[in-house]
């Protein structure tokens, strides 16, 4: 007989792992996210509509059917052999950047063309201007849509129990079937999200608080 | 013939005796008491605060007096047993800030009250609300949505509304007082012609030309009580108090000699 | 039979499974999400910390987690659902919390104004919101409504795994018999990109229609 003692540890092991998805995920996503929103707001009009087609595919497709594309499919056909959680974190990260270049592309349209063109015409490169000017503001009234952005993909992180990365659910499942009973694992996998989701929204939304500036909000 | 107009005319629709309101320990009324009788029209006037609008709220039961009594038609209104709702559609209401249903047209703004309240007939409703919205000269606007309208035609849809009920008196807190000066008129003319044909009402206003033409009595309110009460020509021009006399001088200053 | 037509035979048998889902799921939760939020707004203290509650619970839990729930751990309280109810059931509850929010937010913001009107009609409370409030936060929330229902659409692909054959869980099965990932799992990736689209498309001309003068998101 397994007493819930016995798992509780193993179950709360998967946490790092959880952790370790979103954080990855995240920060894939801000280095493509980012430029890609620069891209479809300065950029060249190809590079827009390559950015376009790109975020269009990844917001249009669900994360499940995306997981076994790349696992089995698009990565194996390129020659990468990877492990679950590397497929997992890429490919959560290419699909969060879809997202997150959507937040910022928000951002930087809301910091306002005038901002921009203030700083040309004090003589700033088109480079120095985004990086001095309308980045430091974007990126200050990006974190509410980013707070956002890390629930959904902590949630979203839970899926990749399909191709067996050893997360939170994953373990939780394993624990389902060595004691064939359902309830007190899957509420405990549900604690631990909810613990998760609103406790990692509260950081960012303190963040935010802080790093706000008067009279800089977000204006779509 | 003669004498039953008269006894019809002699009506009470409204009583309303010593009431008391307050907000937060603020006494907003203090002992208010007086009657409107059928087809009259009662002006209410006094600066802001002294609890016009609160008064006029109490009477339709948009908010709870805390004490003293109302009546309409014989019917106590301050009783705990009252059905608020079969109440309110007796005492028709036409807000400073117009309040059209920003999602109906003019036309169902008007019909709505009949068909959801009163259980009548979509067609009948329609059929009805076009009569009303005819009478305040907005039949060719019936089917255009309150933010497609002025402040004027929006203000003469809402006295359509109130009307289209068959209300036995209307409420006016202040109708004219969010609209361009250019579009207080056409809203007055309305309201004038609904007094001639007897609409029973109470207006709150500082339109004083308007006072004068149809209003039967004004009763001038401070500080929560009614300080001055008679004929509206009686009570602007020879005012009995100080603060009425002030009152209706700097009135005269900010409306000036616009004559309407 | 080719593999393209045999493909197409599997697929077409899923995507109706995903229909049927879709087509219980999402009308069912526009309106949990219409009552939820007027739970919260006009509920009595119970009602609405109850709806504020279940809100809450949902909108932080992973949609796979309460699919797993509903599916594997009710039954142990007694609640049993075959797996495309269980499925059903925990997309609406899950779509209607987070539309919940958006109802929720344009009740607010409509002016007290419209509700003051309505009860000097002799509106009873609940004339007042069927017919004044929730048509006009409707309109004010439908852009969130709709992003929630795509959404929906996308993550109805979970279903999979309690087992309903629908269009995932019948590609992934094909998979395994002809082992072309690519082939299998891009076609299906285009299709739900697809629906997601039509979708969106879908929800703009109804916005559209739906438009009236004056009533504008703020
Ligand atoms: N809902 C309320 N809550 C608290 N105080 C109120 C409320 N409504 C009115 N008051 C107060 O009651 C007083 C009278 O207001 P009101 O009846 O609107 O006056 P008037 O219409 O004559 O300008 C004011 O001091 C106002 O601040
Ligand atoms: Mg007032």
């Amino acid at each position: 007989m397994v007493s819930v003692v016995d798992y509780v540890p193993y179950i709360l092991e998967g946490v790092l792992w959880t952790l370790g998805l979103v954080g990855g995920g995240l920060l894939i996503g801000f280095i493509v996210g980012l430029p890609s929103a620069i891209a479809q707001v300065y950029g060249h009009r190809f590079l827009k509509i390559m950015v376009e087609v790109y975020a269009w595919f990844f917001r249009s497709v669900p994360l499940l059917v995306l997981l076994f594309l790349f696992y089995w499919g698009i990565f194996p056909a390129l020659g990468f052999k990877l492990d679950p959680l590397t497929c997992s974190i890429l490919v959560l990260g290419i699909r969060s950047g879809a997202y997150q270049s959507q937040i910022f592309r928000g951002a930087i349209t809301s910091v306002g063309e005038g901002q921009y063109i203030a700083a040309r015409t004090l003589g700033m490169s088109k480079m120095r201007a985004i990086y001095h000017i309308v980045l430091p503001q974007a990126l200050r009234i990006s974190i509410p849509g980013w707070a956002n952005e890390y629930a959904i993909i902590l949630k979203d992180s839970a899926i990749c129990f399909t191709l067996g990365v050893m997360e939170i659910l994953t373990r939780t499942r394993y624990v389902v079937m060595a004691t064939l009973e359902p309830l007190i694992p899957y509420f405990i996998a549900g604690a631990l999200f909810i613990v998760l989701t609103y406790s990692g929204t509260k950081i960012l939304n303190t963040i935010y608080d802080k790093l706000k500036i008067p009279g800089l909000i977000w204006r779509m | 013939m003669e004498d039953v107009e008269s006894m019809v005319e002699d009506e009470i629709v409204l009583k309303v005796e010593d009431l008391y309101k307050s907000y937060n320990n603020v006494i907003v009324l203090k002992g208010i008491s007086f009657e409107v009788r059928r087809g009259e029209t009662k002006i209410i006037c006094g600066p802001s605060g002294s609890g016009k609008s609160t008064l006029l709220r109490c009477i339709n039961l948009l908010t709870k007096p805390d004490k003293g009594m109302i009546w309409l038609e014989g019917e106590e209104l301050t009783t705990r047993s009252i059905n608020i709702n079969k109440v309110r559609q007796k005492i028709g209401f036409v807000f400073q800030e117009f309040n059209l249903f920003n999602h109906l047209t003019a036309l169902r703004n008007v019909s709505i009250g009949l068909e959801v309240v009163k259980k009548m007939k979509r067609e009948e409703a329609y059929k009805r609300a076009m009569e009303v919205l005819r009478k305040v000269g907005l039949e060719e606007h019936a089917h255009k949505y309150p933010a497609e309208l002025s402040g004027g035609q929006k203000q003469r849809v809402a006295i359509a509304r109130a009307l289209a009920m068959n209300p036995s008196i209307i409420l006016y807190d202040e109708p004219t007082s969010a609209l361009d000066p250019q579009l207080i008129g056409e809203v007055l003319e309305v309201m004038k012609a609904l007094a001639r044909e007897k609409v029973t009402s109470i207006v709150v206003t500082h339109e004083m030309g308007f006072a004068q033409s149809v209003g039967d009595e004004m009763l001038f309110m401070y500080d929560g009580k009614i300080i001055e009460r008679g004929p509206p020509e009686e009570v602007i021009h020879n005012p009995k108090t100080e603060i009425a006399k002030k009152f209706f001088e700097r009135i005269q200053e900010l409306y000036g000699r616009e004559k309407r | 039979m080719s593999f393209w037509e045999e493909f197409i035979a599997y697929l077409m048998r899923g995507w109706i499974m995903t229909v049927e889902l879709l087509a219980l799921s999402i009308p069912l939760s526009i309106l949990l999400g219409l009552a939820l939020a007027t739970a919260r707004v006009y509920g009595n203290k119970v009602v609405s910390l109850i709806a504020a509650g279940f809100v809450a619970l949902l909108r932080g839990l992973p949609l796979v987690v309460t699919l797993l729930i509903v599916f594997f751990a009710l039954p142990r309280i007694g609640l049993y659902f075959d797996p495309f109810w269980s499925a059903v059931i925990a997309f609406i509850m899950c779509s209607g919390a987070y539309q919940s929010e958006y109802v929720r937010a344009a009740i607010q913001s409509i002016d007290v104004g419209q509700s003051l009107a309505a009860q000097a009609l002799g509106m009873t409370k609940l004339q007042e919101v069927v017919h004044i409030i929730l048509p006009q936060a409707f309109r004010r929330a439908l852009p969130g409504i709709s992003n929630e229902i795509i959404y929906l659409i996308l993550y109805s692909s979970l279903a999979y795994i309690i087992g309903v054959q629908e269009i995932f869980a019948t590609a992934k099965h094909f998979n395994s018999l002809q082992f072309r990932p690519i082939e299998i799992f891009s076609t299906t990736a285009l299709i739900y990109a697809f629906m997601a689209t039509v979708a969106t498309f879908f929800f703009k001309k109804l916005e559209e229609r739906l438009k009236i003068p004056g009533l504008e998101i703020v």
